[in-house]
């Protein structure tokens, strides 16, 4: 009865997750495949004519190297932002959303506990979000022999593990919204609020030193400060990204076990 | 709280959603081994006392026991016991019937494929097609399904009868009386009167938020007001029907009488007897003229 719930949930999603599988893989393999294109000579002077605001702003790091293009492009923006709709996507669904429909009525009047439910579907998520993760790692990989992509399994795997981590702590943020409230709407608003405050708050730290401390608070600053694909796993910035998932998931679980069910 | 245990019992039930009143202190006791009818018109609290029991909602204040457990306490422990319809029962309608009801039963630790199958032919469900292919009343039957498969303690069934063409209502009380025959309880809502006759042994009249009264089926039947129209080949005269016992509101037009009939009806098929009937209807009063009739009688009461 325990895996019951989320072998379920995640056996519903399949398709849905296969979908997102597919496209960032192919997002993955197609920017890596450009690689070579973009270490030119040519790519180099214009990389160097960019004002340096914008560079820090995108998180663009020196694009001629493997892994400043990577963390640039897959895990600079298209992937962090793919996964993170992803996993707000599926963080609203799992309670507000099933909620709404009327779905989670049915699946409450049975033997299991909202606690046990939530958490269940918290690890569907993170079961998801590391089919992505894993997926980015492959893709990479798989084409970084014939781009000339001088990385390891290692270094994408760490870098992999920071977007999991960040996919975690928006979903999480989410699925505790849509806990605590029921709303789907404000599951997915609040999701995205706090997902493009972290990604603002880590573009304009550097452009001041007043701003420095917007990296502490920012969640996105948490994922891409450590540079992952350089440095491998930064423990204490995943550190910070899964413990804001736990008290996310912990602040609804409360407010979930207290309320009300909706019609 | 009563020593012994009642199937559900609550006490001062009070619900209410923000500043809106659902329930105003239901008091009810269901016995073990009952078929309870709970009837009320739309809006009368029904839905919300049902999950209550279930511990989907909490209550503001009162006191709830179901199978002697507090649902907001031992709600995984009593839900095993349960069997539940929802009111508007939504499930993934991409899974077939079969999934789902494996799903569930999977829930609750297993439930032989044989019970499921047995109960599915006696439908006529089809579980191998998809849920969003199915019609409300094959949906319903889904439902049906997953509340009797586990043969739980306590059947708690809001509005069950819902989109059944009369055969499988028949089928669904068949079920019920099984349950009942093998001592489980049946706690079932409806507004519909006469279904609750045909199922229940008791009925609980709730109306905006209270328990109105409590009667055996048939007390409930004798007090059930009718409305008769009667076609006759001639036309007739309205004191002929006015004095007869239990008969009220009489109305002629022409050669049709219109009249209520609170009680038996003998007297006025006896005296109907005596002419020529071409077409007589009668229809079963709507649950406010009950109310209205329990009410009036009440007040009769307390002014004696």
């Amino acid at each position: 009865m325990s895996r019951e719930v989320w072998s379920q949930t995640l056996y519903q999603q399949r398709r849905a997750l296969l979908g997102w599988v597919l496209g960032i893989a192919g997002v993955s393999v197609m920017y890596a495949g450009f690689y070579p294109a973009v270490s030119a000579p040519e790519f180099t002077e214009a990389y160097a004519s960019m004002p340096s605001g914008v560079v820090e702003a995108f998180g663009m790091q020196d694009l001629t190297t493997a892994a400043g293009y990577l963390g640039s492009t897959v895990y600079g923006i298209l992937g962090p932002v793919l996964v993170m709709v992803f996993a707000i996507g599926w963080g609203a669904r799992f309670i507000a959303g099933d909620e709404q429909s009327g779905v989670l009525d049915l699946l409450l009047a049975h033997p299991v506990s909202r606690p046990s439910v939530l958490l269940q579907r918290t690890l569907t998520l993170v079961l998801g979000l590391l089919a992505l993760g894993i997926t980015v790692v492959v893709a990479v990989f798989l084409v970084s022999g014939p781009a000339d992509l001088d990385l390891g399994v290692g270094q994408l795997a760490a870098a992999s593990l920071h977007l999991v981590a960040l996919g975690l702590a928006m979903g999480a943020v989410t699925l505790a919204i849509g806990a605590a409230t029921g709303s789907k709407a404000a599951a997915i608003g609040g999701g995205a609020v706090v997902a493009v405050l972290s990604w603002m708050a880590n573009a304009l730290a550097p452009q001041a030193e007043a701003l420095s401390w917007l990296t502490d608070v920012s969640p996105f600053a948490w994922y891409a400060q450590g540079q992952p694909l350089v440095s491998g796993v930064q423990w204490g910035d995943v550190g910070l990204l899964v413990g804001l998932a736990a008290v996310a998931v912990a602040v609804g679980l409360a407010l979930f076990r207290r309320r009300d069910l909706m019609v | 709280m009563t020593t012994t245990t009642a199937a559900i019992e609550t006490r001062g039930l009070v619900k209410s959603y923000g500043r809106t009143p659902a329930l105003l202190g239901l008091d009810m006791r269901v016995e073990t081994g009952e078929v309870y009818g709970f009837l009320g018109p739309n809006g009368a609290g029904k839905t919300t006392t049902i999950r209550i029991l279930l511990d989907l909602i909490r209550p503001t204040a009162g006191q709830v026991r179901v199978l002697g457990v507090d649902p907001a306490r031992d709600g995984v422990e009593l839900r095993r016991r349960i069997g539940y319809l929802p009111g508007d029962f939504v499930a993934d309608g991409r899974q077939t019937g079969r999934q789902l009801v494996e799903h569930l039963g999977y829930l609750r630790g297993g439930v032989p494929r044989q019970r499921v199958d047995e109960l599915a032919e006696r439908l006529a469900l089809d579980l191998s097609r998809p849920i969003k292919a199915l019609s409300r009343g094959n949906r319903q039957k889904v439902g049906l399904v997953q509340a009797f498969m586990h043969d739980p303690e306590l059947l708690v069934l809001d509005e069950p009868t819902t989109g059944l063409d009369p055969l499988m209502q028949q089928t669904f009380l068949e079920l019920v009386r099984e349950a009942t025959a093998a001592g489980r309880t049946v706690f079932m809502s409806s507004h519909v009167l006469s279904e609750v006759q045909r199922g229940a042994d008791r009925a609980g009249l709730v109306r905006a938020g209270e328990l109105v009264t409590v009667e055996s089926v048939e007390s409930l039947r004798e007090r059930a007001p009718r409305r008769v129209e009667a076609q006759l080949a001639t036309p007739l005269q309205a004191d002929e029907f006015a004095a007869l016992p239990d008969v009220r509101d009489v109305r002629v037009d022409g050669a049709v009488l219109h009249c209520r009939v609170d009680g038996s009806p003998d007297a006025l098929v006896k005296a109907l007897a005596r002419h020529t009937v071409l077409d007589l209807v009668v229809d079963e009063a709507d649950l406010e003229e009950i109310f209205l009739g329990y009410y009036s009688q009440k007040e009769h009461v307390d002014v004696a």
